[in-house]
Parts: C-alpha cells; sequence; structure tokens
C-alpha cells in the first residue's frame, strides 16, 4: 500500500503549540474555578474492579443514542455503547465518548448566580436557589424582575419570549414558560435549522421520513454530511456499503466533506443552485418516461399539471448545467441511473437552511423521490412505526390579557409555535413588535452563536428588563442573563422516557449515573420550584388585570378561589409534582406492563418481544427485530405525492417547484461566498469547551481555496480577518483545493466571548457574528450561505 | 494463551475518531495534540477544484501494527518491550528508560512518550482494561459507527478475524519490513 501510516495527523502537527494553555482569569469571577488547567480531569484509566453500568442516553448533540455509563465509586470513568437501542446500534461517535470530559467540565455552572456587574462583563454573585428565584420574581437594584413587568404591562402575557434547544426535557420548558405562564413568543433551534425541510417532505409526502439505506442501492446526497454531521442510523448504515460495495453515492457539496470522500461521484455545485439540479434531473425523468407510472398513477396529486410545469419551463441539464457548475451530461447520467436503480434514494438532508428556495428544494426532491415509486417500501424513503405511550395533559391557564405572536411580518406561513428566531429579535430590537416584549427565559440555547448577525443577538439580550438561563456551562448568551441557574447535564438526570419511532420502533429511557454534582438540579426539579416560586404572585396580577377572571370569580370566598386556582392550572408547578422517576415508571408499566419497565430499567431499551428479536449477529453486528417485522410498509393506500399543491398559491407561494432569477448564484469580484458546516468533533457551541475534542480539532480554520491563497501570500495559521456587512472576525487560515476559488468555509460554533469557558473563550471565529440575517419567505428561517465576505491578512 | 490481531474495513472510515477517544477514555490517554495511541491517517487532497481525486481522501485508521517481528522489541536495551502470552506487543514501565530507540525503530511512528510517567506508550489491545475484564472486544472496536475493526485470535480457526481473512483480501502495511504486523486491512 502507498499510503504512509503516521501519527502525525493532518494539521496537527503544525498547530499543537497554539492550543496548549488557556487565558488567565481574575479569581474574583465566579464563573471559573481557579487554576482551571490543573484540575481539569484527565481520561482515567477504566479498572478491573467493581462498577455499575447505568443506561444513559447521550445528550452530546440532538441524536440520542443509547450508552452504558461505567461508574467507579460515584465517578463516571466510560461511557460505551449500548447494544439494545436499534437506533444507535453499539456505537458512540466521538463527542459521545467524550461526555465525561462535559460532565467534570470545571468550568461547569455550579451555583445559582445573580449579576452584579453590567450585562456582558461575566460579573455574578453566587446566591442559594431561593434567591435565585425570588431574583426572577422580584428583581434586585440591577434589573427589574418578572411580578413588576407583568404588572406594568397588565398581565399580557406575551412580554415574556422564552428560548429553548433541542433535547429531551425542551417539552417540560415549554409547559412552563408556554402552557402554564402564558407565553406565545417561543423560539427555539428549528427556525436556525431544518424548519423548510421537515415543512417541504411533510406537505408533499405527509413525512420526513426515515431513508432505509441499509436497503437502498443508488444515493444521492446533497448538502447533506453525514461523515461529518453524524446522525444515526443513517452514518453506520450508509458508509458500510460505498465505494463499490453496494450503495452507489453522489455527493453535491459545495466544497469537498469527509461525505464526498466516501462517494463515488462528488459534484461541486454552487451554493444555493441545488434545486436547478433537481429540477433538470426531474426533466430528464418527465421528457424520457423514466419515472414508475404505475406509482405516478395511483399516488400522486397533481403530476401532469407538475409534468407541464417542468418541460414548459425547459429545466434541462444544459439549462442547470449555467447554474449549478454540474457538467449536463452527469445530470442526463445522475437522471437515468437513478430511475434505474431498484431501491434509489435522494437523501432529505438534515442541517440548516442554507439558501432562501429551500422549501422548494425539498418538495422538489420529494416529488422526485415520489417519482421512482421508492417510498413506504424496503430500500426506499419509508414512514415507519411509534410505540404508542400515554401521554399527560397539561392544564394550561387562559390569560385574557396575553397577546398573540408576531413574528410571521413578511413570511407565507406563520409557525405558530416556533415562529422564526431572526424576525422575532429583529421586530423587537427595532420596536415594530405591537407590545414591548420585555423578559427572555432560556434554556440550553446559545443565540449568540446560533442566530446569524451576533450583534444583534447582544442588543436584543441588552435590551430585556429581565433575562433568566437555564444551562451546564457559561454560555456566550448566559453572559447577558441577570439569573442563571445551574443545570445537571445528562449524564446527572433522568429524562422523560421517549418513544423512537422508526422502521425499528423503540422506547428509550436516559437514566441518571450519577448524582447532581455541585448545587445543580435537574431540569424538571427546576421547572416545578420555579413554577411554584411564581404561581401565587402571577395569580395576584392575573386577578387584577384580567376581566374573564375576575368576571368568573366574582363574588367567591376564599374556598372557591382556591378551587377554582386549581382547577383552572393557576398551580404553575403542579406538573412537576411528581417526579421524572415516577412518571416514567407508571406510563411504562400502563402502556407495556411492569416487566416492560425492568427491562427498560436494566437495559434502557424496551420493545414488544425484545427478548426473541433482539440478537447478536456478529461481533459487531445486532438484529433489533426480524426483517418480516420490519414497518417498511405502513402507509400502503393513504401514501400521496402532492406535485400540484394548489393550497400554497393562496398563501403567495409556488403550489409547484419554480426556479426564480433570484437564486442565481454569483460573488461579486474580490469577494467570497461564506458556507459552513460540521465535523464529527463537535456540535456548534455546545462542545467548544469540551478538552478532549478541543485535542482532536483545535480550533476553526478558514478554508481559502489554495491558488487563492498563493496568489494572496496566505499561508497555513496566518491570521485572516473575514467581514461581511454585519460583522468581522478573525481566524487562521486553511489553503486547500477542498474550496472553490470563490468561496471560504468555516465550522461553526467557535469563536466564543465567554471568559467563563476557558478552552472555547476567543478561540476561532464565530460565523453567526458574520452572517447576515436573512430569512427564507415561507417560515423566516435564518438562510446561513447567501453571504458574501472580504478577506484580509491581518 | 491467544495470538490476537485485528482486521481493519477501511473503507467503512469517515475519519470521525470516535476510536481515538473511547481509546482515551478507556486506557487514561492523556490529553495533548501527540498524545494518543491510535489515528487516522488523512493527507491533503490531490487535484485541483473542482477535479480532486477522491481516492486520495482515503482515511486509514491506524494503531499499532502488533508485529510478530516487532523492530521496537529488538532495539530495546532494558527488555521493557515484550510480547505478552496472547502476542501482544507490551511496554514494561519498570523497565523503561526512555532512551527512545523503540520510537525511532517503530516503521509505523506508533509509540509515543507517556509523560506522566516519563515511559513509552503504545496500544495494547486494552489488554490491562477491557480484555482483563473479561471483555472480548477492544475500546475502539466497540465504539466504531460504521464498524470498521474485528479483534480476534489468530489462532482459533473459527474466531471471526480468521474467517475474514480467509474469505477476504487484505493488506498489511509495511509488510515488506518482515514485521509481520497483525494488523490485516481489508480490501
Amino acid at each position: 500500500m502507498e499510503v504512509e501510516i503516521s501519527r502525525r495527523r493532518f494539521l496537527q502537527g503544525s498547530v499543537a503549540l497554539s492550543i496548549v494553555g488557556g487565558t488567565a482569569l481574575s479569581t474574583t469571577n465566579l464563573l471559573s474555578s481557579e487554576s482551571k488547567s490543573s484540575v481539569r480531569l484527565e481520561p482515567t484509566k477504566t479498572s478491573t474492579g467493581r462498577a455499575d453500568e447505568i443506561p444513559y442516553l447521550c445528550g452530546m448533540c440532538v441524536n440520542k443514542c443509547a450508552g452504558f455509563a461505567r461508574v467507579e465509586d460515584g465517578i463516571v470513568t466510560k461511557l460505551d455503547p449500548n447494544p439494545y437501542f436499534p437506533k444507535s446500534r453499539n456505537m458512540l461517535c466521538p463527542r459521545g465518548n467524550a461526555g465525561i470530559q462535559t460532565l467534570y467540565d470545571p468550568d461547569r455552572l455550579k451555583y445559582p448566580l445573580i449579576r452584579i456587574g453590567k450585562r456582558g462583563d461575566g460579573k455574578y454573585k453566587r446566591v442559594s436557589w431561593g434567591e435565585a428565584y425570588n431574583a426572577i420574581l422580584n428583581g434586585t437594584d440591577k434589573f427589574k424582575g418578572i411580578v413588576q413587568i407583568l404588572d406594568e404591562e397588565k398581565d399580557n402575557r406575551a412580554t415574556i419570549g422564552y428560548c429553548n434547544g433541542e433535547g429531551l426535557s425542551k417539552e417540560g420548558f415549554e409547559e412552563l414558560v408556554g402552557l402554564k405562564m402564558g407565553s406565545p413568543n417561543y423560539v427555539d433551534e428549528i427556525s436556525i435549522c431544518l424548519e423548510t425541510t421537515l415543512g417541504g417532505y411533510f406537505s408533499t409526502i405527509g413525512t420526513y421520513g426515515e431513508s432505509d439505506l441499509n436497503n437502498a442501492d443508488y444515493l444521492v446526497i446533497a448538502g447533506a454530511n453525514r461523515a461529518e454531521a453524524i446522525i444515526t442510523p443513517d452514518t453506520m448504515d450508509m458508509f458500510k456499503r460505498t465505494r463499490g460495495r453496494g450503495l452507489k453515492t453522489i455527493v453535491l457539496d459545495p466544497r469537498f466533506t469527509n461525505t464526498a470522500a466516501k462517494a463515488d461521484r462528488w459534484y461541486a455545485v454552487n451554493p444555493g443552485t441545488d434545486l436547478a439540479f433537481v429540477l433538470a434531473l426531474t426533466y430528464v425523468v418527465m421528457k424520457e418516461n423514466l419515472y414508475d407510472e404505475d406509482f405516478v398513477s395511483k399516488y400522486t396529486v397533481g403530476f401532469d399539471d407538475y409534468k407541464k410545469h417542468i418541460l414548459s419551463n425547459k429545466y434541462t441539464p444544459e439549462w442547470a448545467s449555467k447554474l449549478t457548475n454540474i457538467p449536463a451530461d452527469e445530470i442526463y447520467k445522475t437522471a437515468k441511473e437513478f430511475m434505474a436503480a431498484e431501491h434509489p434514494i435522494y437523501y432529505q438532508g438534515r442541517r440548516s437552511v442554507f439558501a432562501k428556495n429551500d422549501f422548494q428544494l425539498r418538495r422538489a426532491q420529494a416529488i422526485f423521490q415520489g417519482l421512482s415509486g421508492n417510498l413506504d417500501k424496503k430500500g426506499g424513503i419509508i414512514y415507519g412505526k411509534k410505540l404508542a405511550l400515554p401521554k399527560e395533559d397539561v392544564n394550561s391557564p387562559m390569560y385574557a390579557q396575553a397577546r398573540g405572536r408576531f413574528d410571521s411580518k413578511g413570511v407565507a406561513i406563520a409557525a405558530d409555535k416556533t415562529g422564526s428566531w431572526i424576525i422575532f429579535r429583529n421586530m423587537v430590537l427595532e420596536g415594530t413588535a405591537p407590545y414591548p416584549v420585555r423578559a427572555m427565559f432560556m434554556r440550553k440555547h446559545n443565540p449568540m452563536s446560533g442566530v446569524p448577525n451576533t450583534t444583534k443577538t447582544e442588543e436584543f439580550l441588552r435590551k430585556m428588563d429581565l433575562n433568566v438561563m437555564i444551562d451546564i456551562l457559561p454560555s456566550d448568551t448566559a453572559m447577558f442573563a441577570d439569573v442563571i441557574l445551574p443545570e445537571a447535564s445528562y449524564l446527572e438526570r433522568t429524562s422523560p422516557v421517549v418513544s423512537y419511532g422508526s422502521l425499528e420502533p423503540a422506547i428509550v429511557q436516559r437514566r441518571a449515573a450519577v448524582k447532581p454534582l455541585y448545587e445543580t438540579k435537574t431540569p424538571e426539579v427546576i421547572f416545578g420550584e420555579l413554577g411554584e416560586k411564581l404561581s401565587k404572585p402571577l395569580w395576584e396580577n392575573t386577578l387584577k388585570y384580567d376581566e374573564d377572571v375576575q368576571d368568573d370569580t366574582k363574588g367567591m370566598n376564599p374556598q372557591e378561589l382556591k378551587k377554582y386556582y386549581k382547577e383552572n392550572g393557576f398551580d404553575l408547578g403542579e406538573p412537576w409534582k411528581k417526579s421524572v422517576e415516577e412518571k416514567n415508571r407508571e406510563s411504562v408499566v400502563k402502556a407495556y406492563g411492569k416487566k416492560a419497565w425492568e427491562t427498560l430499567e436494566e437495559k434502557g431499551v424496551y420493545y414488544p418481544n425484545m427478548d426473541t428479536y433482539h440478537k447478536q449477529l456478529d461481533v459487531n453486528t445486532y438484529e433489533y427485530y426480524p426483517d418480516n417485522k420490519k414497518n417498511y410498509t405502513t402507509k400502503k393506500d393513504k401514501l400521496k405525492v402532492i406535485c400540484n399543491f394548489k393550497n400554497l398559491a393562496k398563501k403567495g407561494v409556488d403550489p409547484m417547484p419554480t426556479w426564480k432569477r433570484e437564486y442565481e448564484f454569483s460573488v461579486p469580484e474580490g469577494k467570497f461566498r461564506l458556507v459552513t458546516g460540521r465535523h464529527a468533533q463537535f456540535t456548534h457551541s455546545g462542545t467548544t469547551n469540551n478538552a478532549m475534542l478541543r485535542d482532536l480539532i483545535p480550533t476553526n480554520y478558514i478554508w481559502v481555496n489554495k491558488r487563492v491563497a498563493n496568489k494572496r501570500g496566505i499561508k497555513f495559521g496566518d491570521m485572516l480577518e473575514v467581514s461581511s456587512s454585519v460583522g468581522k472576525i478573525s481566524l487562521k487560515a486553511y489553503p486547500t483545493e477542498k474550496i472553490a476559488p470563490n468561496q471560504i468555509f468555516m465550522l461553526h460554533g467557535f469563536g466564543g466571548t465567554s471568559k467563563g469557558m476557558e478552552l472555547a473563550y476567543g478561540n476561532g471565529g464565530n460565523d453567526a457574528r458574520i452572517i447576515e440575517d436573512k430569512f427564507e419567505p415561507v417560515y423566516g428561517a435564518a438562510v446561513m450561505h447567501e453571504t458574501n465576505v472580504e478577506i484580509r491578512k491581518v | 494463551m491467544a495470538r490476537y490481531g485485528m482486521a481493519l474495513d477501511y473503507k467503512n472510515c469517515i475519519n470521525c475518531k470516535a476510536c481515538e477517544v473511547a481509546c482515551k477514555e478507556e486506557n487514561g490517554v492523556w490529553l495533548g495534540a501527540d498524545k494518543y495511541r491510535i489515528w487516522v491517517g488523512v493527507k491533503e487532497i490531490e487535484g485541483e477544484y473542482p477535479l480532486l481525486s477522491i481516492a486520495s481522501s482515503t482515511f486509514y485508521p491506524g494503531q499499532c501494527m502488533q508485529c510478530e517481528n516487532a523492530p521496537c522489541q529488538d532495539v530495546c536495551p532494558t527488555n521493557a518491550t515484550y510480547y505478552d502470552e496472547n502476542g501482544v506487543v507490551r511496554v514494561d514501565a519498570d523497565k523503561c528508560i526512555l532512551c527512545t530507540y523503540c520510537i525511532n525503530a517503530c516503521p509505523y511512528d506508533a509509540r509515543y512518550i507517556d509523560e506522566r510517567t516519563l515511559t513509552v506508550d503504545k496500544c495494547t489491545f486494552c489488554s490491562d482494561t477491557r480484555l482483563a475484564r473479561g471483555l472480548t472486544t477492544t475500546a475502539c472496536q466497540n465504539t466504531c459507527p460504521t464498524k470498521v475493526r474485528t479483534f480476534g485470535d489468530l489462532d482459533d480457526p473459527n474466531s471471526e478475524i480468521s474467517q475474514l481473512l480467509m474469505n477476504r483480501e487484505y493488506k498489511q502495511m509495511k509488510s515488506n519490513l518482515g514485521t509481520k504486523p497483525k494488523l490485516f486491512y481489508l480490501l
């Protein structure tokens, strides 16, 4: 073999020196522990002695893979994959393995904190939980409390905004601030993530679906990067069969990713032009009648309209070639191969919204998949099944004074539940919201890094009268909080049991491996305590301003009033009176019996017939369901592929995917298009303080085409300033041919500004600081790849 | 007594480095850019955008080859490097004098200095952790998302590794040096 195998890992050798050590921090700063370098826990060798193996679900990203935590003398010494979960199939990725460094991160938020300095300067006072709750209620000399704010706003609960990133306790936070406290103004990760992908697929085929990559034989994967943005089981299934081993793989990506490295063919598509590629594939299929006629006649809606639309618009491969940078003959070849394959999949993708046409792109993809007929069947995109779990109802009060949400201005379809981060923030900031939003309740979410245009996010947070943050680390956003409540990390908490629906459904549970460290509390305990604290004062405020409640309660004696308060859900802490452990047990025992519960407690996973179905096939492979019990086909005659969606037209959205001139890719001379993305070693800003992961990826480099770099005298490691219309950042250069001469790339999640996170602070650049706050027209989701930047050696 | 080896379906490797992290956590390998027992070899890509060589970006998971004829063992002046009863090349920390001859002799660059103990460290196939607890997989194998590795006894004709090597073509790294490596890269 020609290849030299060297321990000098690429990139690593030349930068080793720059990553050692951190910034010295003043000892008066409560966020940092003193002389942290010495207390940062080095991995310890596992022992041969006694240990507990606690089943848990990983919390390092959104996937929730299953593992067993090895606990020796109360310390988690190793995280091992759990072979019982059909989703993660006995694997943990690098982040999953490095969860120990998150649990024992010396920078963890350890105690409740109250701000004593200016917002953003990191000066906090350690307080008790009671004092922290009181500060949320009544404020301090530095900030107002929620009682005063709601009084001034006459009980308009919409003056409270709230946000939460993905996770198993997110629903509880929505229950507390949304359903119980009455705020409609919720923003989460969806509008900075895959909203249009979900919307596009659901509106076309009724599901986002699951790609059955174990049985597919042809795959087009565009813009998704499964080798680096790991999703289980897709990542595991995909790469066992690439490179001439059964799964022919066509990758489209503006940059050469690790997924491209596994492709049969890689097309260096221009950013934002995938839609033209799919339309041209569709053109070939329509023109040459390559589609599955039987399937199309049975299950499509508006097929003839779509065929006419595609042909009359002349979406030919020659047309698309100029827009996409993909040769026309390659488009013909891909279309024909796709339709000739037995089990072809145009992969749905997940990732952020990159271009403003993303909703239409997803519709076009889903329809194209439908044309092959490879839907709701083995080897195709399947619908799967979910195991039912009883759901408890939340008794949510009605607040007559609470106004509605407003952040659908300029978009076609209002996302009532999750809104649009950019529109919400910008309207509040510009004062164009119909009423003042004055408080933000935040949990496990870092909009300073996630939402484009960080300067605006910072101004938005400064504009609030009260910011509350619940998290495990002092993130950049936490530094703008007035009250910080420290949460137990995922290895310290039992989380609400979840049903994982799929081809091979299962019920899974995260159990606490160790008790909450320091003075942290589990999210559900925090929700219950905070709810209880807020109940009475907020109820008084409602009595004062809410005419409906006043009418209802007129003339009631205290006994009756108390009853009314209870029955109408004003006891805000009520849903958390029972512990998560109790609720999980009741729910699972009720649905599946005591034995199922015991299995779940011991193995972390349960599904009917697991004891007979689950088998180890070889040292690396497990079978979860026999093939004839897998949910390949669940829709049957209910299947529908909507080609012409007429209702969309009423909302001003193209009822059929249509190319528009404004979608064309162009970059002015001397500028570069910024593209961002991920590595397998990091989950956005959430893991940048993890010592183990930092050992693998010391910083985020800016990829610049090698020839461009040569011309500009840029060498590896040179510091470059990258600027756009909204901000500038500096980071180190990595000249490479993996990126186009008119584009640059950087990893998302770096460039932290919180001094409380020693490893993340000041390391690399935060892409959100330079990405312009543009949004797509359907839901108002952030568009990440439409910013042009300049670069300059500094 | 066994003769342990490892077969690598290296084409599955996506360079995610889960193996490296699992190894560090299992075996208490200290952090630091050059401190690791296993790694993934990558080269900068060949060609000019957009005409790039996909083949030039193949990922090669690497670690100690557990040679049957190990140059590191030959050069060790104190016999700190030895073959254990399962044919695993090990380092006896008590005997190591940190002369670093072995580091230079190893054609695979598989050894490094552990600064805690000031001895040479390397892959042990998890002999003193997982295998000592009676497990039959290494940490790197067990965690791998795409299941690159199969670890097992080469002397047992029925072991999965023996079966794989009987039925699949493979290569060994730098076998021309006569090192008889026990890592097999499946083609």
